[in-house]
């Protein structure tokens, strides 16, 4: 092939962000640019139709037939005829109103039935639980991990056979929604462990947040801020 | 499958989608879901996540269907790219390094040239497939690996075994040569 010229340091980008290569804030910084400059935009959509033949010459695989069901039920809260995109905030207002009337009318029913019990929400957050699943091979859980705000604790249990690679240890880590991994400790393999959380770490532990497990050298991975071994356990936090 | 219906259809369905038309949905999901839920896995290599995030895809191609310009964008490269950057957010929120191993059980397509797009090599497959092939091998690897598997520069220089600078420096030339020769 004939030598070519190099891209531009704006159209490399372009390029990078079509090809999926960026990191979570340059993904960011991308978008953001696309929305302010269109010729950048203009430079990721030629892009993005330049590399897209390889995405149509995957091999096709057919996904669960229930899923389109999934995706029906859905599409019922984002009706979008002419009509009703006109509406839309008309609609998702009253809508909402709606439903929200149908819960309490359930909800009252409901408590009217019980007897009154006063609930204390636990000062710690909600009580949340995550399995962490292999990130090479089959999907199996190495991991289990349980929140009680009550305790203000992550209670861990590795099940990862003991003496299989005494050279490393297993790292926890939580990735809140901002998508900065914050360590929180090392796991024993085949051990239970309750790692208190400080204040500073509560809001992380939301559901949502991801936990991940890496591969470190003893005593952790050297940076403070991310892992720096294979990440081979993943999971999310989810309320119980 | 998406092979069956022409571009044109294609365009004429998403017209219909953007009207509101839930049946012109499901015949565009019927068209195109296999290569999606493809692209999706291949991304995620999690079937369960890859199922949530193609449920987003066709709630989002829904939604957004009255903004797809069809002079910008062909109705495949507008339906891939959704795909594509949904499953690449769900893998960073992993974390920088998701994936700076490979995945060894998920080899669906290595996305070397298949026999349905060796069928087409007249069209834009075809001249993209050509000149991917002719970059030398380990540019291409590193390419076709980055689209596909949608992992950062991080993540393939650990893989690679190569400094970052490096392996940003081959994707970029590649890039370039690639722009070069499609435009022949």
């Amino acid at each position: 092939m004939s030598e070519a010229a190099d891209l531009t340091e704006t159209e490399a980008f372009a390029a990078e962000h079509a090809l999926g290569v960026l990191s979570s804030d340059e993904r960011r910084r991308a978008e953001a640019r696309m929305a302010a400059e269109p010729a950048f935009a203009a430079q990721v959509e030629t892009w993005r139709e330049r590399l897209n033949p390889m995405a149509e010459a995957v091999t096709p695989i057919a996904p669960p037939h229930a899923l389109w069901q999934r995706i029906e039920r859905s599409l019922g809260a984002n009706d979008n005829t002419a009509q009703a995109r006109g509406l839309r905030f008309w609609r998702s207002t009253s809508a909402g109103s709606l439903a929200l009337a149908a819960a309490s009318i359930a909800a009252a029913v409901l408590l009217a039935n019980r007897p009154p019990v006063v609930i204390h929400p636990p000062a710690g957050g909600q009580l949340l639980d995550a399995s962490l699943v292999s990130q090479t091979g089959a999907p199996v859980p190495l991991f289990i991990a349980a929140y009680d705000p009550i305790r203000k604790a992550l209670i861990v249990t590795s099940l990862v056979t003991p003496g299989n690679d005494p050279a490393h240890v297993h790292e926890l880590w939580v990735i809140p929604a901002d998508g900065k991994p914050r360590p929180l400790g090392i796991l024993e393999p085949g051990k239970t462990r309750e790692m208190p959380m400080p204040d500073k770490l509560l809001p992380s532990l939301a559901a949502g947040s991801a936990l991940a497990v890496s591969v470190e050298p003893p005593g952790g991975s050297p940076k403070v801020d991310a892992p720096s071994g294979p990440i081979t356990a993943v999971g999310k936090l989810a309320k119980i | 499958m998406a092979s069956a219906t022409t571009p044109e259809d294609l365009a004429k369905l998403m017209s219909r989608v953007a009207a509101g038309e839930r049946a012109a949905l499901r015949q565009l999901y019927d068209a195109t879901s296999a290569k999606l839920f493809a692209v999706c896995l291949r991304i995620l290599s999690d079937r369960e996540e890859a199922e949530d995030v193609l449920q987003e895809v066709y709630v989002t191609i829904w939604r957004r269907a009255d903004r797809f310009d069809g002079s910008r964008a062909s109705v495949m490269t507008w339906v891939s790219t959704i795909a594509r950057n949904r499953s690449i957010d769900r893998l960073r929120a992993r974390g920088p390094m998701a994936y700076a191993d490979q995945v060894e059980d998920l080899e669906i397509a290595d996305g070397a040239v298949s026999a349905e797009a060796l069928l087409v090599t007249a069209g834009e497959e075809g001249r993209l497939h050509r000149c991917l092939s002719e970059l030398d091998a380990r540019t291409e690897k590193v390419i076709r690996t980055a689209f596909f598997e949608g992992v950062t520069y991080e993540a393939l220089a650990r893989r690679m075994d190569t400094p970052l600078g490096t392996v940003k420096s081959w994707v970029r030339r590649g890039l370039a040569k690639l722009k070069g020769c499609l435009a022949t």
